[in-house]
């Protein structure tokens, strides 16, 4: 399943941010990204649909990752559902 | 050995039962056995830092890796190019770590993951503490 939600906390402060929106919104940048990329996978010699299925596996299995520091002064908490 | 299985064997050195019976009662004390209750395998790879600093006070990292975002990450490394391969390994040895990179094969790195879950790392120092395990 790709990722919902990536809920970051900072301090007091806590934002979602759902995933597929955000993507969506930002669309026609990831495809300029996307389109980026296979022109890099062309002069690199890198199979482009290798690469694609790639990161297709690693958004699929970011869900449950989850990051979290604490210093005293702040803390920053990021995790994917 | 268990308490039935002892006694079949008995009775088959005693001559009160054949070699069939004897394989035959064995066959069935097998089936009726319950099967042994299926292992959790771990799903994420736990990195956990605390430290106590005099002047900032304590401090934790706490980091929890999906086990499959390994595995996808560990994939990726097959569509490396031969040359930045190659270059890598220049830089490794350079840094005096004489790893030769193309030598890695992606059977090898998956095994390395499966066996990841047996992984258990302990540091304690004075004022931190750092573990590393599956959960």
């Amino acid at each position: 399943m790709i990722p919902q939600l990536v809920t970051v906390r900072a301090g007091r402060h806590r934002f979602f941010v759902p995933v597929v929106p955000v993507a969506l919104l930002l669309s026609p940048l990831l495809l300029l990204a996307v389109l980026g990329g296979l022109i890099a996978c062309r002069v690199y010699r890198i199979s482009a649909l290798g690469a694609l299925l790639g990161v297709g596996r690693l958004l699929w299995a970011l869900p449950g990752a989850r990051f979290e520091i604490d210093d005293g002064h702040t803390a920053v908490r990021v995790s994917v559902r | 050995m268990n308490e039935q299985r002892r006694q079949i064997l008995q009775m088959l050195a005693d001559g009160k039962i054949t070699a069939d019976e004897a394989e035959k009662l064995l066959d069935a004390l097998a089936r009726e056995r319950p099967e042994p209750a299926a292992v959790t395998m771990p799903k994420y790879l736990r990195v956990l830092v605390t430290w106590e600093d005099p002047t900032d006070g304590a401090g934790q990292i706490n980091v929890r890796v999906p086990l499959k975002l390994l595995r996808a990450g560990v994939r990726l490394t097959s569509l490396l190019p031969p040359q930045a391969l190659a270059r890598a390994n220049a830089e490794l040895d350079k840094a005096g770590v004489p790893i030769d990179l193309t030598q890695l094969k992606p059977q090898q790195l998956e095994e390395l993951i499966e066996h990841l879950d047996d992984v258990s790392i302990d540091v304690d120092s004075t004022d931190s503490k750092v573990k590393v395990f599956c959960e």
